[in-house]
This record gives structure tokens, C-alpha cells and sequence, in this order.
């Protein structure tokens, strides 16, 4: 019967097209989607939460260690001193911690395309400043003026532009620490974010507790 | 598609029901349109999805070309125009001599045991060579221009990829031959523009390249150079009391050599 035969010819074509269809889609999916696991092998991929940390992080932290050395023959405040010598030590261990990862995973000590906190994108914590994904300062850094000014000053005038200076700094980088406490893949970033960012959340309590001993106030 | 689990009946029903629209019409327009555009549908999905990869990948890949790996441990060879040279690290001067440097802008040889400050600097007056090459050592770019060449918007376009940049400084060069040169640890490029896309494929492929500069870890900061009163650059030519390039006073601490002190040149 002929009626039959074409019938049986377009069911092969519905049902083969029908077969690639599905093997497309299934493969866009397949492309697109990153199972939530993904980042929990041993390289995370350029553009995750880990890689992005890494960078950002130990490039704020460079300038937290850069404004702590300035303490060194201006002031004769031994807590300053005492501070800024936990800062520095503390933050430029971490910055081999994470630039040590870094070099395990193949990947640049700084953002090689000069923008921050991309991997911040579409999270909570990004409204507290900055833009994701821009170039230029991150939150909390102080700009190379800011800096000048800092080292033009003595005494007690440097102690409470310093304390000043590190607070904005520390919370500025809270925001990061936070995101990467709960979205890194790696347990060894997770657990380094999460250790900065209650470790100087107390260290900005102190700081503002020396400024308030000083009469100041921290920068607006 | 059809069930094999359908009873004989229900798909003797089907297929007497296909027939009969099979039969009525020679060509079953319907069926053939729906299964154009389904698939259609699946390869627009699939090529959207493929495109975007394809984006994603090519992007990481222009990225990963200029990032030091273990198998392109010097992507700056990759750089037209790029000058190699190699030196001896941890060879150092006092701050009263000078080093009859084989290149200028130097980037690499003797230099002071005092660096210059490399925390992401915009130096407005030039600075003593002796100083920056020991910045180099460090991991640092040094991005060098010709002040009576080089300003308005060509210099703010190199002071952005300086200022508050870890391991990166910029400084006027007197006498430079070029608009710009760039300085790593034993590399140079010399270039016309500062919109050059050379500029950022040099600093990716040489900034803190652990293959490429010598001191591992060595910082930007300094507790010796004052970095708002920089001793200032010399144009004069160093003259016969000046260290050569092979001289210098071996710094163990730097160089890990135990022993006496080679090659110690008399200071002038």
C-alpha cells in the first residue's frame, strides 16, 4: 500500500528529527550548564569565585602592608606600632597563601585584564561598593593622594589619618571576604575568607576604639 | 512518539487515522513544516549555545596567552619587538657610585641595594637608574617616556596603567630615544604609542613573572627610599669611575652564593 509506505517514511523522518533535536538541545545544555560541583576540582576555572579572590584579595591586602610599613619612624604610639605590625605580617602571609594558589592553578597574581571583582557579579554583597567587573580602585583602597598625605604626617596627626585609612580598608575588603566565604569552591579559600573577614572585623572594632581614644572619627 | 505499550487496537486506530490523512493529502504539509521548525528551534538553541563558548573560550584564550605557565614561560616572546638580555642578579652598589649601564633606559646590572618603590608609583621627576633597576629585580615593569615627547592624553593613558598597580612604576626618562620603553628584569620594548596594544601584553607577560625576575616574593615597598623625594636621575654619563656591568658587590643574601665575594669592583 502506498498510503502506508509514505506513512512509515515521514514517522522515520518525525522520529529521527525528533531523535537530533534532542541531542542538540541536550548539548547546548550540556554547554551551558556549570554543575554546582564544577569548582570543586582541583583547578577552579579563570572566572571563579577562588581565581577572582585570589587576585583582588591579595592585591587589596598588598596596599593594607604598604600603609602599615609607613607606620615605621612616625609615630612613637606603641599601639600603632604593635597594629600596624600584625597587619603587615599577618596580610603579607596571606598574600603568599593566596599567591601560592595562584601558581598552583596556572594563573596570574593579578588580574590580567586590570578589572576587580567580576566574580562578585549578581551577588548580595556588591551594593556596598564598587562596581563589579571595573577597573580602577576597589573598595576601601586609598587613592595614591591619600597615600602622599599619609606619609606626610607625624605623630599623632599619623596615627588617626592611619586608623582612619585602615578601617575604610578593612571594610572595604569585608564585602569580598564575605562573598568568598560562601561561594568559593576551594575549602582552603572558603575558610582563609571567612577567617579575614571576622579577624578584621574585630581588628576595625579596635580601630575604631583607638580613633575614639584620640578624639577622632572614622572618614565619612 | 508511539508507545509500544499501546494496544494492537489503539494503534491500528492511529495508523488507520494517519493513513487516511496520509491518503487525502499527497503532501503531509503540516508534518513537514512542524518538523522544520522544530528543528530549527533545536539548532538556533545549539548554536547560541555553541557561539557562546566558542566567545567564552576565545576570550580566555587572547587572556592565557599572555599568562606565564610552566609550558610559555616567557609570553613576552611573543612580543614584536622585544629586547632579552640576561644579568646577574644581587650585584650591588653604594648610593654615591654610578653604573655604566649597557642600555638606556637600563633593565638589568649592578644596582643600588636600596630599590626604588614599585607599590603602583607615578614618579613626576625622573629617578636615579641605580634605584629602578633594583625595582626590576623585584618583579616590577618600570614604564619609562620621554617627557618632551610624551604628555596630556598619551601620559594619562600610561600614568592608568601605573598608578595603584602593584609591582608597576612610571617615571619621565630625559635624552629616551623612544616616546616609551618598557623595563622587566632583563627585557625592554620600545614603542611610539602609549595606545600601543603592546604596552598591557608586555606588563601581563612580565609583571611578577615568577620565570623571568629573580627575587621570588621580594616586595615593592621600602623602608630606605624615600618615595616623595626620590634621588633624582643623572643625565651626565657615568665617566671612568663608574661600576661596569660586570661589577658590583655580590649580595649573598640575594644571590645564595656562600664563599668570598667575586668580581668586587674598587669604588670610584
Amino acid at each position: 500500500m502506498e498510503s502506508r509506505g509514505t506513512t512509515t517514511a515521514t514517522r522515520a523522518v518525525v522520529v529521527s528529527v525528533a531523535v537530533v533535536a534532542v541531542l542538540l538541545l541536550g548539548a547546548a545544555v550540556g554547554l551551558l550548564i556549570q554543575l554546582p560541583g564544577a569548582e570543586t576540582s582541583s583547578t577552579p576555572a579563570r572566572d571563579s569565585v577562588d581565581v577572582g579572590f585570589s587576585q583582588d584579595m591579595a592585591e587589596h591586602h598588598l596596599q593594607g602592608v604598604t600603609m602599615a610599613r609607613a607606620v615605621a619612624g612616625r609615630t612613637a604610639d606603641d599601639a600603632i606600632r604593635q597594629l600596624a605590625f600584625d597587619i603587615e605580617a599577618t596580610q603579607q602571609e596571606q598574600v603568599g597563601r593566596m599567591k601560592g594558589w595562584l601558581s598552583l592553578w596556572g594563573y596570574a597574581e593579578q588580574s590580567p585584564d586590570g578589572t576587580h571583582m567580576a566574580w562578585m557579579a549578581g551577588s548580595g554583597e556588591s551594593h556596598h561598593g564598587g562596581t563589579t567587573g571595573a577597573t580602577g580602585l576597589m573598595p576601601g583602597m586609598a587613592t595614591s593622594e591619600e597615600l602622599a598625605k599619609l606619609r606626610s604626617l607625624a605623630g599623632q596627626e599619623f596615627d588617626v589619618y592611619f586608623l582612619q585609612l585602615m578601617l575604610r580598608h578593612h571594610e572595604g575588603g569585608a564585602p569580598m571576604a564575605e562573598h568568598a566565604a560562601k561561594h568559593a569552591g576551594q575549602h582552603v579559600v572558603r575558610t582563609l575568607a571567612e577567617n579575614i573577614l571576622k579577624s578584621q572585623t574585630a581588628e576595625g572594632d579596635y580601630m575604631k576604639q583607638l580613633l575614639g581614644q584620640r578624639g577622632a572619627a572614622p572618614l565619612p | 512518539m508511539t508507545s509500544g505499550k499501546k494496544t494492537k487496537a489503539a494503534r491500528s486506530s492511529v495508523q488507520a487515522a494517519r493513513s487516511s490523512v496520509v491518503a487525502s493529502k499527497p503532501k503531509p504539509w503540516g508534518t513537514i513544516i512542524a518538523v522544520i521548525a522544530v528543528l530549527a528551534l533545536a539548532g538556533t538553541v545549539f548554536t547560541y549555545a555553541y557561539s557562546r563558548i566558542a566567545e567564552k573560550n576565545a576570550a580566555e584564550a587572547a587572556l592565557a596567552k599572555w599568562v606565564p605557565s610552566e609550558e610559555n614561560k616567557d609570553p613576552s616572546e611573543q612580543i614584536a619587538g622585544v629586547v632579552k638580555k640576561e644579568y646577574p642578579a644581587g650585584k650591588h652598589v653604594t648610593p654615591d657610585q654610578r653604573v655604566a649601564y649597557d642600555q638606556s633606559p637600563p633593565f638589568g646590572g649592578p644596582h643600588d641595594q636600596s630599590w626604588a618603590v614599585c607599590t603602583g608609583v607615578v614618579y613626576d621627576k625622573a629617578v636615579r637608574n641605580e634605584n629602578m633597576v633594583h625595582a626590576l629585580e623585584h618583579g616590577a615593569v618600570w614604564i619609562a617616556y620621554n617627557p618632551d615627547q610624551v604628555s596630556g592624553d598619551a601620559l594619562d593613558k600610561l600614568k592608568a596603567k601605573a598608578d595603584g598597580q602593584p609591582f608597576t612604576m612610571l617615571s619621565p626618562y630625559p635624552g629616551l630615544d623612544k616616546p616609551i620603553s618598557l623595563q622587566a628584569w632583563g627585557r625592554q620594548l620600545k614603542l611610539d604609542s602609549a595606545d600601543d596594544e603592546r604596552i598591557d601584553q608586555f606588563i601581563r607577560s612580565l609583571r611578577t613573572n615568577k620565570y623571568t625576575y629573580p627575587e621570588l616574593g621580594a616586595t615593592c615597598d621600602s623602608s630606605t627610599f624615600d618615595v616623595d623625594n626620590p634621588p633624582p636621575f643623572v643625565a651626565e654619563a657615568p665617566g671612568e669611575g663608574a661600576v661596569p656591568m660586570e661589577g658590583g658587590t655580590e649580595d649573598t643574601s640575594e644571590t645564595g652564593n656562600t664563599g668570598t665575594a667575586p668580581s668586587t669592583q674598587p669604588s670610584s
